[in-house]
């Protein structure tokens, strides 16, 4: 005699059979559905800044940002669950794609390297969706500067050791192309498949300047490491590190730290004043 | 939850393997409940995928507020209900009407793989009135509270919870033998 606990049980595990035909079949659909939301949304997107600065002397700069996404974007496809983790990283992501701008240094050493001077040298990167402004620093003297506003189509460069700058319009076409091809760090899509070749583990927790912080190691495809170190309490990225053996034997490395995230980014606080005695550039 | 927030936080960028991950996580128990529901495979595999397919389409502003497996399977029931008011509406001819019998008998496949136990009790649950066949398969299968159900019923949380009750010790009758499904 079954009792009503039983005939619920029953109920929970009735299934009903699945095929393999049916079941790739609805998948194939459901790929067709994903693929024409990613034309929808990819065409409702706003430009991006990505591309002119991989054009740029700051090429590095613009990598390093990528990479600090690809690999915490990266990570997370492959944690998914957030197992073993006292990180929520779904969350730690949700947090770093919703933060309107940010605020980081930059530290680089390798060949090819504009910015000689390590370890004293460094940069720092403002950013938002449609402002990027990149400062290099020799010491605590400000050495270079550029800026895009893409909302306003604008482009500024600053020598400050030349006392030169140049201030440009940017093109429909420039902007547009930037669109096509260029993906920065703050287009999660395109970081998060950038970071599907990667492989992870989980580096445990140290503490960095005072902030407990738990940290993940991923292998790129090109060899190179990256580690990205996430506050506990705070549930964003503190610290990232990237190492890349280039031409066999030259260590190339760098950091990005003292991130402020959640920061208000508007063109007038961001764009830079160009002193009265500098000279345009032709 | 958290692992459902993750999915969907991927699939908005468009990741095809969370895609398939929560497809694959869901597809045994909305496709049960469909074809419990509507008691014909076919439709129950049109009403998944295009439930999918509505899901998909709007998941960018898509914002999760319980399970994503509740919210599915509501849409699945919605869904369901909206073809059998079709089904009923028009006139069935005697070749849809043999090929609705047919497809309500389990297939050879279906009945090695689910055996007796699964035809004895989609019998007896496709005996029960609509409203209470609904209201167990969505508190069993898709965990959904009675409130909630009562809310896709349109009835009361206590309305949902009796046609529950009911309905449970229908099934038992039948299951016991007490009453010929």
């Amino acid at each position: 005699m079954k009792r009503a606990r039983d005939i619920e049980r029953m109920v929970q595990d009735l299934r009903h059979p699945v095929d393999g035909q049916t079941h790739d079949r609805i998948v194939g659909h459901l790929l067709d559905a994903l693929k024409r939301y990613q034309q929808t949304r990819a065409a409702a997107r706003q430009p991006h800044t990505g591309r002119i600065i991989m054009k740029s002397p700051m090429t590095k700069l613009a990598v390093a940002a990528a990479i600090i996404g690809a690999v915490v974007l990266g990570l997370f496809e492959f944690i998914g669950s957030d197992a073993g983790s006292g990180i929520v990283w779904a969350e730690v992501a949700r947090r770093v794609e919703a933060s309107p701008g940010v605020i980081f240094r930059i530290k680089e050493n390798g060949k090819g390297d504009p910015n000689e001077q390590w370890p004293n040298g460094y940069r720092v990167m403002q950013r938002n969706v449609t402002l990027s402004r990149m400062d290099w620093y020799r010491g605590d003297e400000i050495h270079r500067t550029v800026y895009f506003d893409l909302a306003g189509k604008t482009e500024i460069w600053v020598a400050h050791d030349k006392n030169v700058y140049s201030r440009q319009t940017m093109s429909d076409e420039k902007i547009q192309k930037m669109r096509a091809d260029g993906l920065g760090w703050t287009d999660p899509q395109g970081l998060l498949n950038l970071g599907l070749s990667l492989e992870h583990h989980a580096l445990g927790q140290k503490t960095i300047d005072g902030v407990l912080c738990e940290g993940i190691e991923a292998t790129g495809p090109d060899g190179s490491t990256g580690r990205v170190w996430v506050g506990v309490e705070t549930g964003y990225p503190v610290l990232v590190e990237i190492e890349r053996i280039v031409d066999g034997n030259v260590r190339h490395t760098g950091t990005m730290d003292q991130f402020q995230w959640n920061v208000g980014l508007l063109p007038e606080d961001v764009e830079p004043e160009i002193p009265a005695d500098y000279r345009p550039l032709e | 939850m958290l692992d459902e927030r993750w999915l969907l936080w991927r699939l908005k960028r468009g990741s095809a393997r969370a895609l398939r991950r929560l497809y694959g996580k869901y597809e045994a128990d909305l496709l049960t409940l469909a074809a419990s529901l509507l008691g014909r495979p076919d439709q129950a595999e049109d009403v998944l995928q295009d439930v999918f397919v509505r899901f998909i389409e709007s998941v960018e502003t898509f914002e999760l507020t319980g399970s994503l497996k509740g919210y599915l399977a509501t849409c699945v029931a919605n869904r369901a209900r909206d073809l059998r008011r079709r089904n009923r509406s028009r006139p069935a001819g005697a070749l849809e009407t043999a090929e609705r019998i047919a497809s309500r008998q389990p297939g050879p496949l279906q009945r090695a793989i689910a055996g007796e136990q699964y035809e004895r009790l989609s019998g007896a649950l496709a005996r029960l009135p609509y409203e209470q066949q609904e209201v167990i398969l969505l508190h069993l299968k898709a965990d959904l509270t009675f409130r909630e159900i009562g809310q896709v019923q349109d009835v009361s949380p206590k309305t949902a919870e009796s046609r529950y009750r009911y309905g449970i010790d229908k099934l038992r009758s039948m299951l016991n033998g007490q009453v010929e499904p």
